[in-house]
């Protein structure tokens, strides 16, 4: 099984995490909502997957590029 | 008498160009799954157009006699050709004669292409293999003295590097592993593509290991690194694909600065009105929404050419048509920083204006930007002097504009949404909003001393915003005539089309009045 990681496209803050470790995701879901010059910036599934670990916390100050999430792709 | 000898040796001769560096190495190029430097030209092109120059040029081996034995051809390739039915330069490495090398090179070669481009004011594509300059380090030996590079002979070279930027399109294709003087030459062009597969060094792995760092050629300079530093534009999965998207580049584009980008007929009604325009911003001012979609749907079907995706993000540029003209098109991504500008995005902006006043395209703009990017790694890299750089090149065009405030237009960046000291074609979509500062935030600093002397500092906090959010309406902009003129969204199409209608006899053929840098 390949695994992904998810990683900002933008530096901010975690403002919601919408997955939780072990849900079963489709291509395009927001995984979590990113906080960046005060917008809502989601944070999607490149594919479909399970989702494996969650890297950071709501809240977390986050960089550009920072990992997210580790996905297991179908 | 007859001249049947040499009829035959012509004929030989050629052969041995075809045959490259030989069979083995022919193989080798296909065993990596790359084309040979004839093929792909001959894919680029249109069928039977490649006019080739220079064919016999190599080094000769000859008999005691005198007779030849075997020509290594020089791993320059170039000629003339036609691509969509349009005359072009087209000069290309190959990689079969020692790794495309210069060692084995004609210098004059790839500079009579340079040169040819220039004065018959033709496009110029670059096929670039390998590294094109001083040889490797064996070269001081074959040669006996060591290369001052650029001081060899002529300057010609890097002279035309420069020059033919302000003169032609210059495309480059990377293909393959491509360093120093290769990697020179392909970032030195209008529009450059990478396959996947291929990377782009100023120097390769074995030199960057005496650094420390062990790298290989993908972890070095791979379509990954390149694009999102920006030295290279676009990244493909194959080789037909970067001739494709070469051809495509050009295909909105004048042969030279001296002549106008070509106007197509255009299938695609002009005041075709999509109705997911007036969905496609939210409401909620912190949601972010795809901009893409928008511009696919306002330009000609299908026209869109993106350049430089990965770089830059918090813009889109590109190419796209309206109503059958050639356009630069520059949009907002609120995915990236809410639209934000970057120092890349500034960077971008700039190379993609300056694109757009060599050859003569108008440019549109669909705005939403709530600034320039804020905070301290904004400040680190020099946001500030790259966002005045960026509105000094909108500044100091002189082709047609118009711009849609599709959402934000605040702070200096907001300002660099339209030329200033001349005129232009503005509108507002229903969802622009607009000021010096952003409310959220603004309201902290401005009001201070009120919200902190109310006995509920939260609820003055939350009044204050209320009021000045009724007042921040476009309307009232417009009874003031700050805004010209706020649209329907739908009706966006129909707008930009009679503006390239307009633009259409403003656009003036010439070099540009600076010109243009890599």
């Amino acid at each position: 099984m390949k695994t992904l990681t998810v990683s900002a496209d933008v530096a901010g803050t975690v403002w919601k995490i919408e997955v939780a470790v072990g849900d079963t995701v489709a291509p395009d879901q927001d995984l979590m909502i990113l906080e960046s010059m005060k917008m809502e910036i989601p944070a999607s599934a490149p594919q479909g997957g399970v989702v494996r670990r969650i890297l950071v916390e709501q809240g977390e100050a986050i960089a550009e590029g920072q990992g997210l999430l580790i996905l297991e792709c179908n | 008498m007859s001249w049947t000898p040499e009829l035959d040796e012509l004929a030989r001769r050629t052969a041995m160009a075809q045959a490259m560096g030989g069979e083995d190495k022919v193989k080798r190029q296909h065993d990596a799954g790359r084309l040979t430097v004839r093929e792909r030209i001959h894919r680029l092109v249109d069928a039977a157009s490649f006019h080739e120059v220079g064919a016999l040029s190599g080094v000769g081996k000859y008999d005691a006699q005198g007779r030849v034995q075997q020509v290594t051809p020089a791993n320059c390739v170039f000629g003339r050709a036609a691509i969509d039915g349009r005359p072009v330069v087209v000069v290309g490495d190959d990689f079969t004669v020692r790794g495309g090398s210069a060692d084995a090179s004609i210098a004059n070669k790839p500079l009579m292409a340079e040169d040819m481009a220039a004065e018959f004011r033709l496009p110029i594509v670059r096929i670039i293999e390998g590294s094109g300059g001083g040889g490797s380090v064996k070269t001081i030996e074959t040669k006996g003295a060591s290369n001052l590079p650029g001081g060899i002979g002529t300057t010609r070279g890097f002279w035309r590097m420069t020059a033919n930027l302000a003169e032609v399109p210059v495309v480059g294709l990377g293909l393959g592993s491509v360093a120093g003087l290769g990697a020179a030459r392909l970032a030195s062009s209008h529009f450059s593509v990478m396959t996947k597969t291929s990377a782009m060094f100023v120097a390769g792995p074995p030199v960057v290991a005496r650094l420390g760092q062990a790298l290989d050629k993908q972890q070095l300079g791979g379509a990954d690194i390149q694009t999102r530093s920006g030295a290279i534009d676009t990244a493909v999965d194959t080789e037909d694909e970067a001739f494709e998207c070469g051809r495509r580049f050009l295909s909105y584009l004048p042969p030279s600065v001296h002549a106008l980008p070509p106007v197509l007929p255009c299938d695609d009604d002009p005041q075709r009105a999509d109705q997911m325009l007036l969905s496609a911003v939210p409401r909620e001012r912190r949601k972010v929404y795809k901009m893409r979609p928008i511009v696919e749907a306002v330009v000609d079907r299908g026209s869109f050419f993106e350049m430089g995706r990965n770089f830059g993000r918090s813009i889109i540029a590109g190419l796209a048509r309206l109503g059958g003209h050639p356009v630069a098109l520059l949009a907002s991504d609120p995915f990236h920083y809410g639209g934000a500008w970057s120092a890349e995005a500034c960077q971008k902006v700039v190379r993609h204006l300056d694109l757009a006043e060599t050859f003569h395209l108008p440019v549109v703009y669909l705005m939403d930007c709530p600034g320039f990017m804020i905070g301290l790694e904004a400040e680190r890299s020099a946001t500030i002097r790259h966002g005045v750089r960026a509105m000094a090149a909108m500044n100091q065009s002189t082709v047609p504009w118009c711009t849609v405030i599709v959402r934000n237009a605040f702070g200096v960046a907001g300002a660099a949404h339209q030329p200033a000291g001349r005129l232009s074609l503005r509108y507002a979509w229903l969802s622009a909003t607009w000021g010096s500062l952003p409310l959220e935030g603004g309201i902290e600093a401005a009001y201070r001393a009120e919200i902190e002397a109310a006995p509920d500092p939260k609820a003055r906090l939350a009044e204050i915003e209320e009021r000045l959010n009724a007042l921040r309406s476009p309307f009232r902009s417009a009874e003031r005539f700050w805004i010209e003129e706020i649209i329907d969204p739908r009706r966006t199409r129909a707008l930009l089309c009679d503006f390239a209608r307009l633009a259409e006899p403003l656009r003036t053929p010439g070099p540009a009045r600076f010109a243009m840098r890599p």
